[in-house]
């Protein structure tokens, strides 16, 4: 985890303040995949395997949006953060299966 | 820079996580959160085990769900995360107003999904879908009530704590608050996510 603070940052005393620009092209892109998924499926007559892959993938890319972006995790200093997540995400990765494939085995 | 000299003085930037207290605040949120992804995790696993079990004559997740209100409820939710990230952006700038502002926003924005899913869930009772109809409605009600009581919650929450910073002002102690309210939220968006793609899209598919 190496600082992403240069030193004539650090030397500048006044921190960069991030504008709402890069906030709101994440909303729209949000926006847009939940579109995509509500317009896949309204759409119908496509193979079922395929739709549920791709909305699970449109899922993922939100999340990641949300997660990096809304919730500072791509920022220095959050390798505790996506230690613990990836904790919780593995438990429910485990669940999920097992509720899939072995409850009516 | 000690952390004295914040609580009065000007604030410094990123006052979250200007004093050890709130970087460890911060820190032991991260720690709820991955296990509120396993409560979460749980109760997604559970419906997807018994979201086909319907007895004969009761509604199915095709039949029932309505797909166009769930998407105003994700549209609203998916906007009341961006306000509230702007709300954390005017907290960093120092401008306890606008804050304000963003937070109440966020709170009516939250008011309004909670309303949806009332609406929602008073439908489908009337269309026969009650808690113990079948397998499905009790993990369907289990699993989407307990987002909605997180809304809930956030909504008390952060108007508590909207009350807070007038009285008290923003300074080191109430701003991490703020910011740990504000990830909160999001992680409320964020399982709203998996719900409107696991539940109610998938559930439409069949």
């Amino acid at each position: 985890m190496s600082s992403n603070h240069s030193a004539s940052e650090q030397q500048g005393r006044r921190h960069k303040v991030e504008g709402p620009q890069k906030h709101i092209i994440a909303y729209v892109f949000s926006l847009v995949l939940t579109l995509l998924a509500f317009a896949t499926v309204i759409a119908g007559e496509v193979n079922t395997m395929f739709t549920y892959i791709l909305l699970i993938v449109m899922a993922g890319i939100q999340v990641y949006i949300q997660m990096a972006f809304w919730m500072h995790m791509k920022d220095r200093g959050h390798m505790y953060a996506i230690v613990g997540i990836l904790t919780g995400v593995f438990v429910v990765f485990t669940m999920v299966v097992m509720a899939e494939y072995w409850v009516w085995w | 820079m000690s952390a004295h000299s914040h609580v009065d003085g000007q604030l410094p930037h990123e006052p979250e996580k200007a004093t050890l207290e709130g970087r460890n605040k911060v820190l032991g949120f991260w720690l709820f959160l991955g296990g509120e992804t396993v409560l979460f995790g749980t109760l997604f696993a559970a419906y997807l085990a018994l979201r086909n079990q319907v007895g004969d004559g009761n509604p199915t997740s095709q039949e029932l769900f309505d797909l166009g209100l769930v998407a105003v409820a994700t549209f609203i939710l998916l906007t009341s995360s961006l306000t509230s990230v702007f709300a954390i952006q005017a907290m960093h700038k120092n401008q306890v107003k606008p804050m304000l502002i963003w937070l109440a926003v966020t709170v009516l924005l939250g008011l309004g999904f909670l309303g949806l899913e009332i609406y929602e869930f008073v439908h489908y009772v009337h269309a026969g879908h009650g808690f113990t109809t079948s397998a499905f409605s009790s993990s369907f009600y289990t699993l989407v009530g307990f987002h909605g009581a997180h809304v809930a919650f956030g909504v008390v929450w952060i108007t508590i704590l909207i009350f807070q910073v007038l009285r008290k002002g923003l300074n080191v102690v109430t701003a991490p608050k703020v910011y740990v309210a504000g990830m909160y939220w999001h992680f409320i968006d964020v399982v709203w996510v998996f719900i409107f793609t696991v539940v109610y899209l998938m559930g439409k598919v069949g």
